[in-house]
């Protein structure tokens, strides 16, 4: 339930995986500093964490696997530790850091037909990787692929928590901008002889909205009828083609066609800050954010990476004549060059950066605070903190 | 005339870096086995090069993440600002943060730190920033001006260049993505070309070494009649987004031309006897002083298998060019 009314805050989606879950899954012993983790959050959640831990042990003990009903229970524990421990640290919307998902664009991926995987992870920040796919066909949703993808998930995360759950979904431009687009390249390469831009601007459409229709908008009709209140959907790439914004805009209206009954949010984080044209930043996505569907009002961001509240939250006042957006504020980085440094924000900085945001914005009933990002780069204590340190400032912000 | 090859950027790093480094960023591994695991890997991807017929050796950086990294970390008073994504990549970078005050210290840009990032095998190509794409892609609000600015960045990749030369290096590629990109963008002003050969006018011209301005990520047609003009010995093009039509428009008789016809970024194999085919149409019509083929940029973007199926590619290209 919630209980405040200003500035709720919540999580953007993933925290990373327990140390010691990792390491049982590879059959290698625990240190005792995975115990620990293992053992201070399970103790910040509420949470018994003994009978898990000891079958986290066996297989770094007796090199045998832990069966599949054995990967699930530890997988069970991850996920509801997660929704507690957010619980705990007074987050206003929590869900399960994504503990049941490979990674992001992964989880989705590898459930599409038509796409298929890459042999290596590719580098994308710092040590950072993921693993691309090609789309060699027209992709669509494997059978029976929605229980296994996001239903079992959302329902164990609901049977969990007694707060409200957002829901995070991949949105399919970014699923587009992270794949080898083969088949529509292919596919329209005789219709723009010479004309280079033009394809890559076709194809990728074809992609989105092919992933928009057959992948993320079937996941999106089952969350609703499963009672979801709030999707937020990962557009972490919006900005990356300048040119290709209204494809964005275009595939998230197509995710909500036709639901009801539910609050849309969309994250946007790492908005072309140097894009080396006239506009920058969050600027990029307009006028053509005003053309999303009405039921997507909200949007999430990336902002104390660059710690220019003023510059990026500027365009959505200019704007709020035209349509109003609420505004999730980033108030915490979540570098791992920040981790490395040892930085971290304290509550003062977060009550300032929310004010500031108020102050931009000029209504503080449109401004909710959260993470930059996803967290899953951290290590788990650095995230514990940086939710403590984002609820510790947002307490300050309520008192004024 | 012989048509040769060679890469240009960062090559994909292999599962087993992956692993160990994804190992080491959580924990679970140490920095000496990632080491170790870049020696390895940088000695095989230095060897396949030799046995494609590369014309020159390039070291695939699996050190380094980013172009602007080692000034970053190693040129004093330079610090790291905001991740940022790399044009259309889904791949950041940090954007360099440049006082005026990084230059007045002229022994800095000596540091033998900022060459090690290179040295894992011996190589023939170093890959730098062209002055104009660090100048726009940093943040030199401390200068009074973009002249000032690129005049003092070109002499920071003068001395960068000499240096490696001195290290054995002999072909430096100034990468230029920012020009081509706006251009693409139609978001060119008309002072970004003056800016351009400013700095080249400085860092362009390397003794001991041959200096290509390397463009790519847009289409750098219109601009070729400026290109062929700039103070730099060779030109790469990227063919992928730039219309050969509009290349073989002008003559690089003072220049080398470097294709870079195979796409880096997409797993799609070109077929080599059409690279072949449009190599020699592109030989005919330009008549370069040296002509090569190369991927548009680094193969980093999709991984190792991947880099090796597009270093095989232009082998298979050069042997059908040489029997046209």
């Amino acid at each position: 339930m919630v209980v405040n009314s200003l500035f709720l805050t919540y999580e953007v989606g993933s925290l990373p995986k327990l140390n010691a879950r990792m390491k049982a899954f590879q059959k290698k012993p625990l240190s005792p500093e995975d115990e620990e983790e293992l053992q201070t959050v399970s103790a910040r959640a509420g949470l018994s964490p003994q009978d898990i831990l000891e079958l986290l042990r066996r297989p770094g003990k007796t090199g045998r696997r832990l069966t599949a009903e054995e990967k699930t229970a530890v997988i069970n524990f991850n996920a509801l530790l997660y929704v507690r421990l957010q619980e705990a640290c007074c987050l206003d919307f929590v869900y399960d850091g994504e503990a049941r998902r490979s990674e992001m664009y992964r989880h989705v991926a590898k459930d599409i037909a038509g796409f298929e995987d890459l042999p290596e992870m590719i580098r994308s920040r710092g040590p950072d990787s993921w693993r691309s796919s090609v789309c060699v066909a027209e992709p669509k949703l494997k059978e029976d692929s929605l229980a296994g993808l996001i239903l079992d998930e959302f329902s164990q995360a609901q049977t969990s928590a007694t707060q409200p759950l957002k829901v995070p979904l991949d949105d399919p431009y970014m699923i587009a901008v992270m794949s080898d687009n083969r088949y529509f390249l292919e596919k329209l390469r005789s219709v723009h002889v010479g004309e280079p831009k033009k394809l890559r601007y076709a194809a990728k459409r074809e992609l989105v909205l092919a992933l928009a229709r057959n992948v993320i908008r079937p996941q999106v009709e089952a969350l609703v009828a499963s009672g979801a209140a709030w999707i937020q959907l990962d557009a972490p790439a919006a900005t990356l083609d300048l040119e290709h914004i209204p494809i964005l805009v275009e595939g998230l209206n197509e995710c909500v066609a036709g639901t009801s009954g539910v609050k849309f949010s969309v994250h946007f984080c790492y908005p072309r800050r140097v894009s080396l044209i006239d506009k920058s930043g969050y600027e990029l996505l307009f006028p053509h954010v005003l053309n999303l569907d009405p039921k997507i009002d909200h949007f999430s961001l990336e902002l104390a990476n660059a710690d220019t509240y003023a510059l990026d939250l500027a365009v959505f006042r200019q704007y709020a004549d035209q349509r109003r957006f609420e505004i999730g504020v980033g108030v915490v980085d979540i570098t791992l060059e920040k981790q490395l440094k040892g930085e971290t924000e304290t509550p003062e900085i977060v009550r300032r950066r929310i004010a500031q945001a108020v102050s931009v914005l000029g209504d503080e009933k449109l401004v909710y605070v959260a993470p930059d990002c996803g967290l899953r780069q951290l290590s788990l204590e650095r995230a514990v903190r940086l939710y403590d340190v984002l609820v510790e400032g947002t307490e300050l912000a309520r008192r004024g | 005339m012989s048509l040769g090859i060679y890469l240009a950027g960062p090559f994909g790093q292999s599962r087993e870096l992956y692993r160990i480094r994804n190992e080491a960023k959580r924990g679970r591994g140490s920095a000496q086995a990632v080491d170790q695991r870049i020696k390895t890997d940088t000695n095989l991807v230095l060897q396949k090069q030799k046995e494609a017929g590369v014309s020159f050796l390039c070291d695939p950086l699996f050190s380094q993440y980013y172009l602007f990294q080692p000034f970053v970390e190693h040129i004093h008073n330079v610090s790291a600002g905001s991740q940022e994504n790399w044009f259309n990549n889904n791949v950041f970078f940090r954007k360099p943060q440049i006082p005026a005050s990084a230059y007045r210290n002229t022994s800095l840009v000596t540091s033998s730190s900022f060459t090690r990032n290179y040295h894992h095998g011996k190589s023939d190509v170093a890959i730098l920033p062209s002055p104009f794409t660090l100048l726009m892609l940093s943040d030199c609000s401390g200068f009074g001006n973009r002249e000032e600015a690129i005049i003092k960045i070109a002499w920071l990749l003068r001395n960068e260049a000499t240096l490696l030369v001195q290290e054995g290096y002999s072909r430096i590629h100034y990468d230029e993505p920012a020009l081509a990109y706006r251009q693409s963008l139609a978001s060119l002003k008309p002072t970004d070309l003056d800016l351009l050969k400013e700095g080249l006018e400085i860092c362009g011209q390397i003794p001991g070494a041959t200096t290509i301005l390397h463009t790519y990520f847009g289409d750098i047609g219109p601009l070729v009649a400026d290109l062929v003009h700039l103070p730099v010995d060779g030109i790469g093009i990227d063919c992928t987004e730039t219309r050969i039509d509009d290349l073989i428009a002008h003559s690089f008789a003072d220049k080398e031309l470097v294709l870079g016809l195979v796409d880096a970024r997409s797993t799609a194999l070109e077929d080599p006897v059409e690279l072949a085919a449009t190599s020699h149409a592109v030989e005919q019509r330009c008549q370069p002083k040296a002509l090569y083929l190369t991927p548009n940029t680094g193969t980093e973007y999709r991984g190792f298998t991947h880099g090796l199926r597009k270093l095989e590619l232009l082998a298979e290209a050069k042997r059908c060019y040489g029997g046209q």
